[in-house]
């Protein structure tokens, strides 16, 4: 591996990452009317006890999925508003993943609010979870900017907190662990009822959800009740071999992510032609090679 | 075959024999959680038990050092050889950790590999791709190129078995004229100061009693508490490396001795006159007092979480490359401890198979977040 290239960019990203999130609660300039879109004509509450958090990973996957290639981008537009405001008209996901997100959030709001009476969101308040800090190993600005975030969800009255993805879930875990992180959160996988869904499917494992979440058997539990048939083949879907999209690596090397997802993609279709998600970056990564769906979008 | 569908079959296979091994011998897995507390109790209190296991070897005749790194190591490898030897070498990490092959060669010592995997990567000057199987990104036709330069009756169109009998007879020739065997230990029992080893293809048997002066070269983490413990350690290894039952396992304790005449133990016999003990520091002792990263000391090189790793899978040798012969997840907590270079750990894509895969329990992507954590605060 090439650790110059490797250092440099850590470099990059820490520094303008953490700059972007300490300002604005958001890991770079984005269109923050896109990013609520999915919520407009819902009569969803702004804020209140109990909020649907989406840290903006639906909406902006594929910005997440080409971090690397918009990080020097983002570094030449420094500190100001003018240029922030710029970039995040430079900086945005496609309209037909922005009209995707739309779906699966409604559909996701739709099923929790079955099970949970007023349940709020923050619309453009949202601050990030900070998941990017976290897992680029940036554990002290993590520690700093889950404070900033633990006190802005205190200061709005948030007392429950359902998640739509599993790395915001995760960060809420290690957040918990770090600095005591102590309102409640779910996945929204956990807590919605008797959901109906159909199709035949591989099911690609979010390695968050299955190997550090616990939720392998979860979600499978979740899909079989539902009537979705899963496919399975244990040297490519057992929790042990269970492979990576290739996502987490792309802020730093985007061909490598590529060549992972190629290899995964390649996998699954030697199990099944239609491979299922239940993540929106292990979406982005795995969609230009395999016909894939998100579990929002085949249950309901 | 490309690397990436050569090692996604390969892991399929071995995940699937592992599993195999483990349902028809359900005994392994308690040996593992047996295995894991013992090998706690000794990074725990590792200075004693280096101590300990220096007086057994030498009660029992042997020599034992401790080489507090690199250059330590070497240079007393390479004072017990000395120079115009033959040494015959078995698969040993730590002799690559610390360049030993090529450090004696430069002192005009003939060295030779006798594992096939790593033979075929000495002939052919590359570098082992996986801990317990070096050459598994060598094809039968790479394999067959490189032997030819030793055997040209050998050429690309060979079968395996023709390859395997090739190399068979020239090591041959080598091992009935070695000076020294070089090995290294699967597990160093402290109670006993015997070391076991584990292996399928009898070089690690000949390379132990046919030469006259054995060295066993391995990491103070190898240390073990008993001799049953070391046991438990080379099946448990074997096991998790999807080769179960072992063909061999061997147990060197002190050099070859005999009690056939009014049963008084005298030593040499037949076998090897000299039997030295390296112990290797390097990184190690630090690593036993780090409570982020001691864990990693739990490896027992297995090689299983290599194959639950994406990066792996896509990159291989060439993620860690040639500063270290451990390469995948357990790779990058090693190389960091024996190179303290943090920057593999920055590709780790936080799969967690490997923890899943892993017979001693260790939370690798932990120990791996908190050597990334290390890097980025370097920058």
């Amino acid at each position: 591996m090439d650790e110059d290239r490797v250092r440099k960019q850590e470099a990059l990203i820490k520094s303008i990452l953490y700059r972007n999130l300490m300002e604005d609660y958001t890991p770079f300039p984005l269109d923050k009317k896109l990013a609520v879109k999915w919520a407009n004509g819902m009569n969803i509450p702004k804020g209140g006890r109990v909020i649907l958090y989406t840290s903006y990973m639906y909406q902006m996957a594929s910005v997440f999925k080409s971090y690397e290639k918009y990080v020097p981008t983002l570094g030449s537009l420094g500190k100001s508003r003018i240029l922030a405001s710029i970039g995040s008209r430079l900086i945005k996901p496609k309209d037909e993943d922005i009209d995707r997100s739309v779906r699966i959030l409604q559909n996701v709001y739709r099923m929790v609010s079955r099970v949970k009476a007023d349940v709020g969101y923050l619309y453009e308040d949202e601050p990030y979870s900070g998941s990017l800090l976290y897992e680029l190993g940036f554990l002290d600005e993590f520690k700093e900017y889950g404070k900033k975030v633990l006190g802005f969800f205190r200061d709005r009255g948030v007392e429950e907190i359902i998640t739509v993805d599993p790395h915001t879930t995760n960060t809420l875990t290690n957040l918990k662990k770090y600095i005591n992180f102590d309102i409640p959160f779910h996945s929204y996988l956990s807590i919605i009822g008797t959901v109906k869904g159909k199709g035949k499917f591989v099911m690609h494992d979010s390695c968050l959800y299955s190997r550090f979440l616990d939720m392998y058997d979860t979600i499978r539990d979740k899909m079989k009740s539902a009537g979705v048939d899963l496919v399975e083949d244990p040297t490519v879907t057992g929790k042990g071999v269970g492979f990576c999209c290739g996502g987490p690596v792309g802020p730093l090397n985007a061909d490598l992510s590529d060549s992972i997802a190629k290899a995964r993609a390649a996998s699954l279709k030697s199990v099944y032609e239609d491979v299922l998600v239940a993540c929106p970056l292990c979406y982005v990564n795995l969609e230009p090679y395999c016909s894939i769906k998100d579990i929002a979008e085949v249950i309901e | 075959m490309n690397w990436v569908d050569l090692i996604s079959t390969v892991s399929g296979g071995n995940y699937m024999e592992v599993e195999r091994i483990l349902k028809e011998y359900p005994y392994i897995a308690e040996l593992a959680d047996h295995l894991r507390d013992q090998k706690m109790k000794v990074i725990e209190n590792l200075d004693s038990y280096v101590s300990m296991t220096i007086k057994n070897v030498e009660r029992l005749g042997g020599h034992a050092y401790l080489a507090k790194d690199k250059d330590d190591a070497r240079k007393i490898a390479g004072e017990i050889v000395g120079e115009d030897k033959i040494v015959v070498f078995s698969k040993t990490n730590v002799a690559y950790e610390i360049g030993l092959r090529e450090y004696l060669e430069s002192r005009h010592n003939e060295v030779w590999e006798t594992d096939l995997g790593e033979y075929l990567i000495q002939i052919s000057k590359g570098w082992p791709t996986h801990i317990v199987a070096p050459a598994l990104g060598m094809t039968r036709e790479d394999a067959a190129k490189a032997v030819k330069k030793i055997d040209p009756s050998i050429d690309e169109n060979s079968k395996i078995e023709d390859v395997v009998a090739a190399v068979r007879k020239f090591l041959m020739s080598k091992y009935v004229k070695a000076d020294i065997g070089i090995t290294g230990a699967n597990a160093v029992a402290a109670d006993s100061g015997a070391i076991a080893l584990v292996e399928n293809e009898g070089n690690i048997r000949i390379d132990t009693v046919m030469p006259q002066t054995h060295i066993s070269i391995t990491g103070i983490d190898k240390i073990v508490p008993t001799l049953r413990d070391a046991m438990d350690e080379v099946m448990v290894q074997s096991a998790y490396a999807g080769l179960f039952p072992p063909t061999y396992i061997n147990v060197t304790a002190g050099p070859s001795s005999t009690a056939d005449i009014e049963l008084k133990r005298v030593s040499p016999a037949t076998g090897p006159k000299n039997f030295h003990l390296i112990l290797m520091d390097d990184g190690r002792m630090d690593a036993s007092r780090d409570e982020e990263l001691k864990e990693a000391l739990l490896c027992i090189k297995c090689g299983r979480c290599y194959f639950s790793c994406p990066i792996y899978r896509v990159l291989g040798k060439d993620w860690v490359s040639t500063k270290s012969p451990y390469n995948g997840p357990t790779g990058v907590m090693w190389n960091y401890i024996t190179n303290k270079d943090p920057w593999p750990a920055s590709y780790c894509v936080h799969s967690g198979g490997c923890k899943e895969v892993c017979p001693m329990r260790i939370n690798i992507p932990e120990v791996i977040k908190y050597i990334k954590y290390i890097g980025s605060k370097s920058i």
